[in-house]
């Protein structure tokens, strides 16, 4: 008796680590996009020198890779760069905080030429591991080392520029005269998008003379709505609500996948004659999030893909040294995704302000900070 | 349990309760007094809508009340109870009593943020109720398995395959009622496992559920990753529609928030009668009861015990599937990993603090609710209490509550002890 119930017992154990692994490490994305860098090594002057192939590793924080949002984005650079480059792609998914320090030494021990981590919270186990392996070369999004680390780049991005300029376009579609934000949680990379949003609107007041509101984050106060999560849908549909019921008709969650549970409670509740828009972040939302592509006013964009990949290529050319790699609007680094369904509706006299205001932004004209 | 029902009464009336109880209660109007009576401004109102956003039937004008003049009722009035607490004393009602007095603080403090502001009182409580449905819908499924005597912490497992499977089959048919079947069978087969593993097998009930949980969310995630994420209409269930019952639905007040809603919130309303009647006052509840508090016992008189508690065992993992089912079906519309964010096991806590009964499970997760509802609803009135603290405030306040109104629990006797037959 006790034999077979040890039996099944271990067979079901074993199953599930074997799942919580799968779950995490899909090796098979690596593999397919290499091919097409062999193809213009025969036909260049040296076949036989056996090029090294680079091998980039990302660990993701918490969200995991297919958050559709800023780690899938940080992905997409690598799978870019794998395309691009013939470079090969790695990851790992953390599941819980304690996996970092661990992700990154499995990569050490693979070897990794550069190790990407993916967040603000991954900051002290980079720097950890970083200092301990100085021969390695780490990027890191969303974390500016002070000093920097000579191996270590950290990719910062001027979200508030591109959040600004959703601001401004928030405020000039709002009907009620509010609008609405909250983050997953108070910390300065996702605090960026709510003071870019919130001195947005403000400079809309200051021109047009309104006095739109902004909902759920004070920076003066420093506070705000916070979920405190970012994997709790529920509660983010609730406090999309919360923001709606209070008069809020623009709400944009600045809480990675949390944003979904928003996005479906503003899908709810949206009518013709009293449309509440979402604004996405990290990654257009309107290509990655399908089901609310008619919710969708824009996003703002946070192109990982393009610093991340911009740190591989200095691997590859061998200029890689420690410091930060800045995405901004002037460089591309942050902006605002198109208006998609909503090109009609928004209207032309505000476009065209928000174009001279994204010029404004890019010549220093205007101020994103007070 | 005779005995022990014996002990609590005589417990509550000791003097030294009788006092502390009276303390509490003017310290609260004491605080009352000293946090928003001397610092509410005069000639403020606060407005309270009384309609959730979005609905139209049942719908009810504003309250407008008067800021200060309310604060001041409120007070006099926790003031009183303490004053009556101290001479003479509510007996048996004291926890009641103690309960109500921290509700009216609350009531108080949302009053006192939302002086010369509005808040909408009816979506606050509507947000808590919806927010509560999957924690209440996990303290029922292990009231279920608990009161038979074997513990379920493997819930969150449950609730998380029953959401992926729903979400998967409801896009596959795009049916929802074939989603919800098919969550109930997840929570079904999982329960089928814990129950085989901890009532044949004898495994530590414990680690039986702790395997099942890293289970549940190492499949669903699997699944997730390598399907949902990955091909989009495997991923986009239809959501149950909001359905208002007829006649209750045009309650003032009442209606928009409580029978406005889906099928899963009616469900849960129903399951919580039809429990705490079947557990309490039918045959089969008796023996279900019995088989947890002395199987020995209950074998003896001819009940059979391993069948009750498979049984048990399995309408749990029913309860659990149907309330993971709410976060895609019945919520949210689409599956992301791990995405029950550890509400099954605030289902447990609530079971435990509303002492294995389903009345009490229910009012615990609601109170859960309501103050996970709570702390936005102050941030957005501009409340300068920091969010990491209001994000505190559903755990804080449940167990202070529970601990001080609600007492010492009584764990069914042989809860997790296997039944060993001689």
């Amino acid at each position: 008796m006790s034999k077979k119930l040890y039996a099944i017992f271990a067979v079901v154990l074993m199953a599930s680590m074997l799942l919580a692994a799968c779950g995490q490490a899909a090796p098979a994305p690596t593999e397919a996009p290499a091919p097409a860098t062999e193809a213009p090594a025969p036909a260049t002057e040296a076949p036989t020198e056996a090029p090294k192939v680079i091998k980039v590793c990302e660990i993701t924080d918490t969200g995991g890779i297919d958050d559709k949002s800023f780690n899938a984005t940080a992905w997409k650079g690598v799978t870019d760069a794998m395309a691009e480059f013939g470079i090969e792609g790695k990851y790992l998914e953390s599941t819980q905080a304690a996996d970092y320090e661990k992700n990154i030494n499995a990569f050490i021990e693979e070897g990794c030429d550069l190790i990407v981590t993916v967040g603000f919270l991954l900051g002290d186990a980079t720097k950890a591991g970083a200092e301990a392996n100085p021969d390695f070369k780490f990027t890191i999004i969303d974390y500016a080392y002070d000093p920097a680390l000579p191996n270590v780049v950290g990719q910062v991005f001027n979200t508030d520029e591109a959040a600004f300029l959703a601001g401004y376009l928030a405020a000039g579609m709002s009907k009620t005269g509010k609008v609405g934000t909250f983050g997953g949680l108070q910390i300065p990379p996702v605090t960026i998008f709510m003071d870019g949003f919130y001195y947005g609107v403000k400079y809309y007041n200051e021109k047009k003379g309104t006095n739109v509101e902004v909902l759920g984050w004070d920076p003066v106060a420093a506070t705000g709505l916070f979920t405190q999560s970012f994997d709790d849908q529920n509660l983010g549909k609730q406090f999309a609500i919360q923001l709606m019921d209070n008069g809020a008709d623009v709400v944009m969650p600045v809480a990675g996948p949390v944003g979904i549970g928003s996005a479906a409670a503003v899908k709810e509740r949206t009518t013709a004659d009293k449309p509440i828009y979402f604004i996405g972040v990290d990654s257009d939302w309107f290509l990655t999030q399908p089901d609310y592509a008619d919710i969708i006013l824009t996003s703002v964009l946070k192109k990982m893909d393009a610093t991340t990949k911009a740190v591989i290529k200095k691997v590859i050319d061998g200029t890689f040294e420690g410091g930060l790699e800045v995405g901004s609007l002037a460089n591309g680094g942050v902006d605002i995704a198109p208006y998609h369904n909503f090109d009609a509706a928004v209207p032309a006299e505000l476009k065209a302000e928000i174009e001279q205001l994204k010029a404004d932004i890019i010549s220093g004209a205007v101020k994103v900070k007070p | 349990m005779a005995e022990i029902i014996v002990h609590r009464k005589v417990e509550e009336i000791t003097p030294r309760r009788k006092y502390t109880i009276a303390v509490v209660l003017l310290l609260i109007a004491g605080l009352m007094t000293g946090l928003f009576v001397v610092t509410a401004s005069h000639d403020a109102f606060t407005t309270f809508g009384l309609t959730p956003g979005g609905i139209t039937r049942g719908s009810v004008p504003d309250l407008v009340l008067p800021t200060l003049e309310v604060l001041i009722g409120l007070t006099v009035l926790v003031g009183l109870a303490g004053i009556y607490q101290l001479f003479k004393g509510f007996g048996r009602f004291t926890n009641l009593v103690l309960g109500l007095s921290f509700f009216l603080f609350i009531f108080a403090l949302l009053i006192w943020t939302a002086s010369g502001k509005s808040l909408n009182l009816g979506g606050l409580l509507k947000g808590s109720l919806l927010l509560a449905v999957p924690i209440a819908l996990g303290a029922l499924s292990g009231v279920m398995s608990e009161r038979s005597g074997v513990v379920n912490i493997a819930i969150e497992g449950m609730m998380l395959m029953g959401a992926m499977t729903g979400a998967l089959f409801g896009s596959i048919t795009k049916n929802f009622w074939i989603g919800l079947g098919t969550a109930l069978l997840a929570g079904l087969l999982m329960a089928a496992i814990h129950a085989v593993l901890s009532i044949k097998y004898k495994v530590d009930q414990i680690i039986s559920g702790t395997v099942i949980n890293i289970f549940g969310a190492g499949l669903s995630s699997f699944i997730s990753s390598k399907f949902m994420q990955t091909y989009e209409y495997l991923n986009n269930p239809p959501i149950f529609p909001r359905v208002p019952i007829p006649v209750l639905a045009d309650i003032p007040f009442l209606g928009p928030i409580f029978f406005n809603n889906n099928i899963f919130v009616y469900v849960l309303m129903i399951l919580l009668i039809v429990m705490q009647i079947a557990l309490f006052q039918t045959r089969w509840g008796l023996r279900l009861r019995s088989v947890g508090e002395h199987p020995k016992a209950a074998d003896t008189l001819g009940i059979n015990v391993i069948r009750t508690r498979y049984m048990a065992v399995l309408l749990s993992g029913l309860i659990a599937g149907f309330g993971g089912a709410y976060f895609t079906l019945g919520s949210i519309g689409r599956f992301e990993e791990l995405m029950t964010a550890g509400k099954g096991f605030i289902g447990l806590a609530s079971m435990i603090f509303g002492n294995w009964s389903p009345v009490g499970a229910v009012s615990a997760s609601l109170l859960f609710g309501f103050f996970e509802n709570l702390g936005p609803s102050l941030s957005l009135l501009g409340s300068k209490i920091p969010n990491q603290f209001t994000s505190m405030l559903p755990y804080i306040a449940t167990m202070v509550i529970l601990a001080g109104v609600v007492g010492r629990g009584q764990v069914p006797a042989a809860d997790g002890v296997p039944y060993e037959k001689e």
